[in-house]
C-alpha cells in the first residue's frame, strides 16, 4: 500500500529531523515525488511581517532568484493560488492553469497545480505546500489525500519546533536572569530573548516607579527603543496602565477600538496596529511592571496574526521569572546601599575631623602671619615659610576633597564597551612616571572580550594601584601588569562572583613588602591606610569602582614577596 | 618659665599650637599620643603647669586618660581640652573630671589661637593662686 509506506516515511522523518527547515525540505521532496509533480515549494506565514515567505523549493528551476521573485508575488495584491489557499485555509487543485482565475504564470511549462494549507491546532494557516506538473489534470483525490497528510506532519513539525524554541527561551531567560548583574542588563536580555527566540518582534518592558504611580519604559525592541526611560504611563492609563492597575493580562486583535486605549506610546501608527498582548509582571507585593508584545496589521485582510492563549501563557511565565529576578536585584541593591550609608556616616565624621584639623593649622599660620606683620622688623624669610605651610595645608584639604568626591562618585558610572587593554595602557601612560626606579612589565592578552566600562573611573582605580606599587618600592622594584581571560572557578573562589558569567582578569603584582596576612581583609575598608596621603580611602575607592562594574577585587600576594592585586570584570554578552 | 605639654595626634596641629604658645613665652613640650603623654607627665620634674590635650586620639577617651594621669602627678596641673567644633559633650565630661576649660578647634570666624592664649594665661593664674593658697595654709599650720 503506497499510503502506508508514505505515512511510515514521513512520520519517521518528523521523528528524526530536529531542524524545521530540513524537515520541510524533506517533506516537500517526498510530496512532489509521491504525486508525480515536477516542482514544489513550501511557503510559511510570517506573523510579524503579515505575509507569506517561501521557506524551501524543490524540482527543476528553483534558484534563490526564483524564490525571491516568487516571494514578491505573494507580498503583492494577495492574488495567486497559494495566497488563496492561505487566506481560505482550503485545498485548491487545478488541472488546467490556463483557464484558472487564481493562477499567476510563473514557470512556462506548468499545466496543473495543487496547493494544500498547513493548519495549526487553532485552525490558523501556518503555511502552504504547492506542487505543479507540466501535464494537464495531473492530480487527483488520492494526491490531495497524500499532500494533506504531509501538510499535517509539517504542522506537527512547526508546533514541535515552536515548543522547542519556547523551551530554549525559558532556559535562556532563566540562565540570563540568574547571571544578570543589574536590572538594566536583565531587561535588555529578556527583550532580546523574547524577540529572537519567541519571535515576538515588537516587545516592550515597563516597570512601575517607586511611588507605584507611573510605569516607565525600560527597554523595547522596535520603534520605542530610543524612548526607554522617557515613555511613561500613569497607573490605569491606556491598556498598559490598566494591566498594571488590575494585575490582569489583555489580549486583543483590535487594540484601537478598546475603550481603554489611549495610543500614547506606539510601536507603529495606530492604523497599522494589529494584535496586542500585555501581561503584568508580578512581584511579592503586587504588580511591579508590564511586559507587552504587538503585531503589525497585515496588508491582507484575511490574515490572522492574533496572539494565542499559548502565547499568553508563555508571556506570563516569562513575566513571572522577570518579576522574581527584578525583586531579587532590588533587594541586593538595598543591602549594598545600606552598607554604603553606614560607610557614609563614618565618612562624614572622619572627614569633618580631618578637615577641621587642617583648617585649624591654617588658621594658626594666619595668626602667626598677622602677629609678625605687626612687628617692625623685616621677617620676609618667616613669611615665606608661613606661606609654604598655608599652601601645604590647602593642598591637603584639596586631597581630602578629591578623595571624598571619588569615594562618593565611585558607584555612579557611565558605561560604554571597551577593550580592557586600552584602559590599562592609558592608565599606565597617565600614572607611571617616565623616570621611575620601578621597572614596569606588561603582558596584555590581545583580543580579549569587551567589557562594559566607565574608563575614567577604571583608570582612577588602576592608577591608585600603580601609585601604591611605586610608593612602596621607593628604592626600585618591579610592577607587572597582566590581562587575560579569567577562569570561571576564579570568579567564585577569589571574589565570590557568579560562576555563570565570563570575566577578564587584570593583575597588578609588585615586588614590594606585600600585605601582611592580618591586613588582607582590612586594606579595602575605608580609612585603613599605611600611607600619609589623603584620608585612607584609596583602596576602598578602587573596590567601590570595581564592584560598581559588577566585578571583584582581592589581594592574593604573600607577605615579603610583593603585593598581587587581582581584579575581575565581567565581559559583555 | 612656665611649662606646658601639648598632646595631639596630628603633627600640624601640634606644631601650630606649640609655635603660638612659644611666642607667648612658655616652654612647650609635645606628645603624639596618650602613651607618650603619660610617659612625659611621669618623667617631668618639676611637673607641667598646664597640659593641653586633644580629646579623641587613638581612642575616644584618650583625653580623659591624659587628664587623669596629669592629676596623679600634680593635683594643681591645669588641663585644657581641645575638641572638634560642636563636640561639647566630651568637653563637659572632662570639665566634670576637673579640667580647667576646653577649646573648640574650629569655631567659625573666631581666631581660636588668641582664645587659646587667653585660656592658657587664665589656667596659669589659677595654678599660681592654688599653689599660693596651699603655701599659705601650710605656713599657717606651721
Amino acid at each position: 500500500m503506497p499510503e502506508l509506506s508514505l505515512i511510515n516515511e514521513v512520520t519517521a522523518l518528523a521523528a528524526s529531523t530536529a531542524d524545521l527547515s530540513e524537515l520541510l525540505q524533506a517533506l516537500l521532496e517526498r510530496g512532489v515525488r509521491v504525486v508525480n509533480g515536477k516542482r514544489g515549494f513550501v511557503a510559511l506565514v510570517d506573523f510579524d511581517q503579515g505575509r507569506l515567505v517561501i521557506q524551501c523549493g524543490t524540482g527543476e528551476g528553483w534558484t534563490d532568484d526564483k524564490k525571491e521573485q516568487r516571494l514578491l508575488l505573494h507580498t503583492g495584491e494577495g492574488k495567486g493560488i497559494t495566497t488563496y489557499v492561505a487566506a481560505t485555509g482550503k485545498l485548491y487543485r487545478t488541472g488546467d492553469v490556463d483557464q484558472d482565475p487564481y493562477y499567476i504564470p510563473y514557470f512556462p511549462d506548468v499545466r496543473s497545480e495543487i496547493a494544500v494549507p498547513i493548519l495549526d491546532a487553532h485552525g490558523r494557516t501556518r503555511g502552504v505546500i504547492n506542487v505543479d506538473s507540466p501535464q494537464r489534470d495531473a492530480f487527483d483525490e488520492q494526491d490531495e489525500a497524500c499532500l494533506r497528510a504531509i501538510a499535517n506532519i509539517a504542522s506537527v513539525g512547526i508546533a514541535i519546533s515552536e515548543h522547542r524554541s519556547r523551551e530554549r527561551a525559558f532556559v535562556e531567560i532563566g540562565t540570563e536572569l540568574a547571571a544578570s548583574p543589574d536590572i538594566a542588563s536583565l531587561v535588555a536580555k529578556v527583550i532580546k530573548v523574547t524577540a529572537e527566540v519567541l519571535r515576538f518582534e515588537d516587545c516592550s518592558l515597563f516597570l512601575l516607579d517607586a511611588d507605584r504611580q507611573t510605569l516607565t519604559l525600560q527597554a523595547s525592541r522596535g520603534r520605542l527603543n530610543d524612548r526607554a526611560g522617557t515613555a511613561t504611563y500613569k497607573l490605569g492609563e491606556g491598556l498598559t496602565g490598566w494591566i498594571a492597575e488590575h494585575g490582569l493580562p489583555i489580549r486583543t486583535t483590535n487594540p484601537q477600538s478598546d475603550p481603554r486605549w489611549r495610543g500614547l506610546h506606539q510601536e507603529y501608527p495606530a492604523e497599522e496596529m494589529g494584535a496586542y498582548l500585555g501581561v503584568p509582571i508580578e512581584g511579592r507585593r503586587g504588580v511591579i511592571g508590564v511586559l507587552r508584545v504587538l503585531r503589525r496589521r497585515s496588508k491582507f485582510p484575511w490574515f490572522r496574526n492574533e496572539f494565542t492563549g499559548d502565547d499568553e501563557g508563555v508571556l506570563i511565565s516569562i513575566a513571572s521569572q522577570v518579576g522574581a529576578a527584578v525583586e531579587s536585584l532590588r533587594l541586593t541593591d538595598r543591602v549594598v546601599n545600606a552598607e554604603r550609608m553606614a560607610a557614609w556616616g563614618e565618612m562624614s565624621a572622619r572627614s569633618a575631623h580631618m578637615i577641621g584639623n587642617r583648617v585649624f593649622a591654617i588658621k594658626g599660620d594666619l595668626n602667626e602671619l598677622e602677629h609678625w606683620l605687626g612687628q617692625p622688623e623685616d621677617r620676609r624669610e618667616q613669611f615665606k615659610e608661613l606661606a609654604e605651610s598655608i599652601r601645604k595645608g590647602v593642598f591637603r584639604l584639596e586631597e581630602i576633597l578629591t578623595e571624598f568626591r571619588d569615594f562618593v562618585m565611585a558607584t555612579s558610572l557611565s558605561l560604554t564597551e571597551w577593550d580592557i587593554n586600552e584602559i590599562v595602557r592609558q592608565s599606565v601612560d597617565e600614572s607611571f612616571p617616565k623616570r621611575c626606579p620601578v621597572r614596569l612589565e606588561m603582558s596584555l592578552t590581545s583580543d580579549l572580550p569587551k567589557i562594559a566600562a566607565d574608563p575614567t573611573k577604571l583608570k582612577r582605580s588602576f592608577s591608585e594601584l600603580i601609585e601604591n606599587a611605586i610608593s612602596f618600592q621607593q628604592d626600585g622594584g618591579l610592577l607587572r601588569i597582566t590581562t587575560c581571560p579569567a577562569l570561571r572557578k576564579e570568579a567564585r573562589t577569589l571574589c565570590g562572583l557568579s560562576g555563570k558569567q565570563d570575566y577578564v582578569k587584570i593583575e597588578f603584582a609588585d615586588a614590594g613588602p606585600g600585605v601582611p596576612q592580618e591586613n588582607k581583609d582590612k586594606i579595602f575598608t575605608p580609612f585603613f591606610s599605611s600611607r600619609a596621603k589623603g584620608m585612607g580611602l584609596g583602596l576602598s575607592i578602587v573596590k567601590g569602582i570595581v564592584e560598581a562594574h559588577h566585578g571583584g577585587i582581592c589581594e592574593v600576594g604573600e607577605e615579603n614577596s610583593g603585593a598581587r592585586f587581582v581584579i575581575l570584570l565581567p565581559t559583555v554578552g | 618659665m612656665c611649662k606646658i605639654l601639648v598632646v595631639d595626634d596630628e603633627e600640624e596641629v601640634r606644631a601650630a599650637v606649640a609655635r603660638r604658645l612659644t611666642r607667648d613665652g612658655l616652654k612647650v613640650d609635645t606628645a603624639t599620643c596618650q602613651e607618650e603623654a603619660v610617659e612625659k607627665l611621669k618623667a617631668a620634674n618639676p611637673t607641667y603647669d598646664v597640659v593641653m590635650t586633644d580629646m579623641v586620639m587613638e581612642t575616644p577617651d584618650a583625653g580623659v586618660n591624659v587628664l587623669k594621669a596629669a592629676a596623679e602627678e600634680d593635683i594643681f596641673t591645669e588641663v585644657i581640652v581641645l575638641t572638634a567644633y560642636g563636640n561639647v559633650a566630651n568637653a563637659v565630661e572632662c570639665m566634670k573630671r576637673g579640667a580647667f576649660d576646653y577649646v573648640e578647634k574650629n569655631i567659625p570666624g573666631v581666631d581660636v589661637y588668641d582664645l587659646m592664649s587667653i585660656k592658657v594665661a587664665q589656667a596659669l593664674d589659677r595654678r599660681r593662686s592654688s599653689m599660693n593658697t596651699v603655701r599659705r595654709i601650710v605656713r599657717a599650720q606651721k
